[in-house]
C-alpha cells in the first residue's frame, strides 16, 4: 500500500538507524495489528458475544432490510429475486458508508497515540478502514452462505467478479474515509454534512435499483456516482447476464486513484498540524 | 544525540498567531539531564511534544539519533476503556517487546494486583499514575521526557520512581519539566529557562532560578497584579475564600514564594520560612492552607502568639478545625491559655457578618477604619486579642469601630490633614486591597453597588467614606450600632472638631 511505504520512509528520518523497507513493513504490520486489536477491544469489549458484533451488527442491518423489501415487494426493475437483490445492494451500502462514518473524528479520540513514535496519523485511519472492511465482508459472506444453503439464493456465477466489484467499492470507500477523516480533524463541518449526505446518497448508490431499469437519461447521470459501478459489478458476478449490468472501469478506477491521492495529501497536511493533547 | 536548531512553533488561534517557541536551540547527549523552568503557559509542554516527535515544528530542524520516550507519567497514553493488562499488551506489541516479561514487571512495580484486570477508567488517579509510570519503564528509551512527575503518588512511590529513573537509568538523557523547582534542582545537571518563546541555558541552578524569579515578577520591586477577568472582584467573602485557594496556586509568584518557604522549612530555617509564607499570604490573604504552614514555622520559632493567630485564621478560612485544634491548643497552653475559653471559629457559608474572622479580615479593616499603614501593620498582640474576643466578622468590625484609633482616624481625615498622601504611589497592592474590601463589605447580590464603590475609592483615606456612602456593611447589625455610637460620641465632643 502506498501509505505503508510513506509512513515507512517518514519514520526512517528520525529513527536511530535507517531501517530497510522490510523492517519498515514489519513495523507497519505490527502497528496495524496492535491498533486493530485495541480497536476491537474498545469497541466491542469482552462481554456477551464480544468482537462477533463486528459482523453480527451489519448482518442484522442487512437481514432487516431484506425482510422489509421482501414484505413490501419492492419494485427494483428486474426479474432478480428480491432476497438476492437486497443482500447485494445493502451489503454494498454498508461497505462504503461505514468506513467514512468510523474515520470521521477518529483522530480526536486517538490523539494520545501519537506519542508513540511508530504510530502515524495514517495508521489510525487505516486500522479503522480495515476493521470496517472486515466486518462488512464477513457479514456479506456469511449471509450469502446462509441464503445459499437454505436455497433462497443460487451460488454466484462468477465469484472472482463478485470479489472484484466488492474490492472496488471498498477501495472507493476507504479512500473516501481517509479523506473525510483527515478533513474532519480540521473542520467540524465534515461530520455535520456527512450524515445527511450519506443518507441522500444511499438511494442513488445503486443499492435499490439496477441501472438497466432506469431511463437512458438517468443512467448517464447515475453512472457519475462511483459506488454504482461496484454494485453493478457485484450483481453481474452474482447473476451473470441476467443482471444487465452497466459500469465503466475507465471511470471508476481513475476516480478512486485521484481520491486516494487526495486522502494521502489530506493526511499529510493534518499530520503537520495536529497537536496531541 | 538530540538537536533542535532554530525551532519555531506558531499556533493559529481565532485571534491571530500565537508564537509559543520563537527560535529555540538545544542539544542533548547521553547522561545529560536538562531541567526546564518556565512560568505557566510558557510553552514547556509544547517543547516536550516537539522533542518527542508527537508534534511537528512550524519551522526549524529537530534531529534525533536516540530513541525518545513519550512524556512520562502521562496518563493519556493509555486507553481507559481497556484493562491495565490490555494496555500493557498494546504497548508491548507496538514496541515489539516481550509481553509476559513486561506484565511481570508492571505487576511487581505498580502493586495494582487484581485491578490490572479491570478497566483503567475504574482506577483512582494514584493508581493510574502507578500504572502509567510502570508502563513507561518497560521500554528502554535512550532519552526520557519527564513532565510533572512530582505531582502524583505518595512518598514511597516517589522513592521507587526516583530509583528506577535516576538510579537504574542514570546513564540516559532526560528532559525534566516541573512546577517544583526543587525537583529540577535535585535531579538535573543542566538547566534552562523558557521565557517569551526563547530558551536560555545555564550550568548552574541558582543562576537559572534567579532569572526565572525575575520572569515571574518576584525580583522586581513593582509587583504587577495579573489582570483579572471583568472588574476582578470575587463577589462576597465566601467566593473570595473559594477563589483564593486555586487562584493562588495558579499564580507563579505565590507558588514560587511558598516553594521557597518549603525549602527553608525543610532546612529548619524557621524564620526565613515564615517570611516567605507571609510574603505569599500578603498576595493572597484568604488562601487557607499556607496559614497553617505559617503557624507551624512560627510555633517552631517559639512565637506562640503569632502561631495562634495563623492557626485561628486558617480555621476561619475553612481549614478543618480537627486538623489544627491540637496545634492551637498547644500554642495557647504555652501562653498559659485554655483553648476552650476561646475556641477557634469555623468557616461556614452564608452571611458574611456571621462568618468567623481571621487575620486577613483584621488587616483589611485596620487599613480602612484605623488608616493603619499596611507596611507597618498592627501588632500581633492586638490581632490575638481581637481574634480571641470576637467570633464573627460583624463583632470584630464593631469592636474596631469602637476603638479609639477609629475616632482618631476620622478626625485625621476630616481635619483635612491627609497625612502621607500616597499620590504617586498607587500601587497594585492597594488596588487588590480595595477589591477585597468591597467584596467583603457587600452582599453578593449587591454586585452593582460593590463595583460602584470599588471604582469610587482611590486609596486608604477615602475608602471608608465611600464604602459607607455606597451602603457597605448595611446588613452587619453590630457594626451599624457601633457606627451610630461613634457618630453620637463625635457629636458630643465638638471641641475635637477643627
Amino acid at each position: 500500500m502506498a501509505g505503508a511505504a510513506q509512513t515507512g520512509t517518514d519514520r526512517a528520518e528520525h529513527a536511530p538507524q535507517q531501517p530497510s523497507l522490510r523492517q519498515s513493513l514489519s513495523i507497519q504490520r505490527r502497528v496495524l495489528g496492535a491498533l486493530l486489536i485495541r480497536e476491537m477491544l474498545t469497541r466491542y469489549g469482552r462481554h456477551n458475544i464480544g468482537f462477533l458484533w463486528l459482523f453480527v451488527e451489519p448482518m442484522m442491518f442487512t437481514l432487516g432490510v431484506t425482510a422489509l423489501w421482501t414484505a413490501t415487494k419492492s419494485v427494483h426493475g428486474s426479474d432478480l429475486p428480491i432476497v438476492a437483490f437486497a443482500l447485494t445492494g445493502y451489503s454494498s451500502v454498508l461497505l462504503w458508508r461505514n468506513m467514512p462514518g468510523r474515520c470521521i473524528g477518529a483522530l480526536w479520540s486517538n490523539l494520545s497515540l501519537l506519542y508513540h513514535r511508530n504510530i502515524r496519523v495514517f495508521d489510525i485511519y487505516a486500522a479503522r478502514v480495515i476493521l470496517e472492511f472486515g466486518g462488512a465482508t464477513i457479514s456479506f459472506a456469511t449471509l450469502s452462505l446462509l441464503f445459499i444453503s437454505v436455497g433462497w439464493l443460487k451460488p454466484p456465477e462468477n465469484v472472482l467478479e463478485v470479489a472484484g466489484g466488492w474490492l472496488l467499492i471498498a477501495w472507493f470507500g476507504g479512500a473516501l474515509a481517509v479523506t473525510l477523516g483527515a478533513l474532519s480533524h480540521e473542520s467540524e463541518l465534515v461530520d455535520k454534512l456527512w450524515h445527511p449526505f450519506s443518507y441522500l446518497l444511499f438511494p442513488m448508490s445503486g443499492a435499490a435499483f439496477m441501472v438497466d431499469a432506469l431511463p437512458k437519461i438517468a443512467q448517464d447521470y447515475v453512472l457519475y456516482i462511483p459506488m454504482v459501478h461496484g454494485t453493478e459489478i457485484v450483481r453481474e458476478g452474482y447473476f451473470g447476464t441476467r443482471a444487465h449490468a452497466h459500469y465503466d472501469l475507465a471511470y471508476v478506477i481513475p476516480f478512486s486513484l485521484v481520491l486516494t491521492l487526495a486522502g494521502l495529501l489530506a493526511v499529510r497536511w493534518v499530520s503537520a498540524r495536529v497537536v496531541p493533547e | 544525540m538530540i538537536r533542535l536548531t532554530d525551532v519555531r512553533k506558531v499556533y493559529r488561534t481565532r485571534f491571530g498567531h500565537n508564537v509559543v517557541l520563537d527560535g529555540i536551540g538545544l542539544e542533548m547527549h547521553m547522561g545529560e539531564r536538562l531541567g526546564v523552568l518556565g512560568r505557566n503557559g510558557a510553552g514547556k509542554s509544547t517543547m516536550m511534544r516537539l522533542i518527542s516527535g508527537a508534534e511537528r515544528p512550524t519551522s526549524g530542524r529537530i534531529e534525533r539519533t536516540m530513541s525518545v520516550s513519550w512524556p512520562l507519567a502521562f496518563g493519556g497514553a493509555f486507553q481507559t476503556m481497556l484493562t491495565g493488562v490490555d494496555n500493557i499488551r498494546f504497548i508491548s506489541r507496538i514496541y515489539d517487546q516481550d509481553f509476559a516479561r513486561n506484565l511481570a514487571f508492571v505487576e511487581e512495580f505498580s502493586e495494582l494486583g487484581a485491578y490490572l484486570r479491570e478497566p483503567v477508567r475504574t482506577y483512582s488517579s494514584g493508581m493510574r499514575a502507578r500504572l502509567a509510570f510502570a508502563i513507561s519503564m518497560i521500554i528502554e528509551f535512550d532519552c526520557f521526557l519527564i513532565d510533572e512527575i512530582g505531582a502524583v503518588g505518595d512518598a514511597r512511590f516517589h522513592d521507587r520512581c526516583n530509583h528506577e529513573l535516576f538510579g537504574k537509568r542514570g546513564d540516559r538523557a532526560m528532559v525534566i519539566i516541573s512546577h517544583d523547582a526543587a525537583y529540577v534542582r535535585d535531579h538535573c545537571n543542566r538547566f534552562a529557562v523558557l521565557h517569551k518563546g526563547k530558551l536560555a541555558h545555564y550550568d548552574d541552578f541558582d543562576e537559572a532560578y534567579e532569572d526565572f524569579r525575575e520572569h515571574i515578577g518576584l525580583s522586581n520591586r513593582k509587583v504587577s497584579v495579573p489582570a483579572l477577568p471583568g472588574h476582578g472582584i470575587a463577589p462576597g467573602r465566601s467566593a473570595l475564600i473559594e477563589v483564593s485557594q486555586h487562584r493562588a496556586l495558579q499564580d507563579d509568584r505565590f507558588r514560587a514564594l511558598v516553594m521557597e518557604g518549603d525549602w527553608r522549612r525543610d532546612a529548619r530555617a524557621w524564620a526565613e520560612a515564615a517570611g516567605r509564607y507571609a510574603a505569599a499570604l500578603a498576595l493572597y490573604p484568604y488562601q487557607r492552607s499556607y496559614w497553617v504552614q505559617h503557624g507551624h514555622v512560627s510555633k517552631e520559632q517559639g512565637l506562640f502568639e503569632r502561631a495562634e493567630i495563623s492557626y485561628r485564621t486558617a480555621c476561619a478560612l475553612g481549614e478543618p478545625v480537627q486538623d489544627v485544634a491540637e496545634h492551637l491548643a498547644f500554642v495557647m497552653a504555652q501562653q498559659g491559655l485554655d483553648i476552650d475559653a476561646a475556641p477557634p471559629g469555623r468557616y461556614r457559608k452564608g452571611e458574611v457578618a456571621g462568618q468567623a474572622p481571621g487575620q486577613s479580615d483584621i488587616d483589611l479593616f485596620a487599613r480602612a477604619v484605623w488608616l493603619c499603614d499596611p507596611a507597618i501593620g498592627i501588632g500581633d498582640g492586638d490581632r490575638a486579642r481581637l481574634l480571641r474576643a470576637h467570633a464573627t466578622c460583624d463583632a470584630l468590625l464593631a469592636a474596631m469601630i469602637g476603638d479609639p484609633r477609629a475616632a482618631a482616624a476620622t478626625r485625621g481625615t476630616q481635619g483635612g490633614e491627609a497625612a502621607g498622601e500616597e499620590s504617586g504611589e498607587a500601587t497594585g497592592g492597594s488596588e487588590e486591597w480595595i477589591r477585597t474590601l468591597c467584596a467583603v463589605a457587600f452582599a453578593p447580590a449587591d454586585l452593582p453597588r460593590m463595583v460602584a464603590a470599588a471604582q469610587a475609592i482611590t486609596g486608604m483615606e477615602d475608602a471608608w467614606r465611600h464604602l459607607l456612602a455606597a451602603g457597605g456593611f448595611a446588613d452587619w447589625p453590630l457594626a451599624q450600632a457601633a457606627l451610630q455610637q461613634a457618630a453620637l460620641q463625635q457629636a458630643q465632643t465638638p471641641e475635637f472638631k477643627s
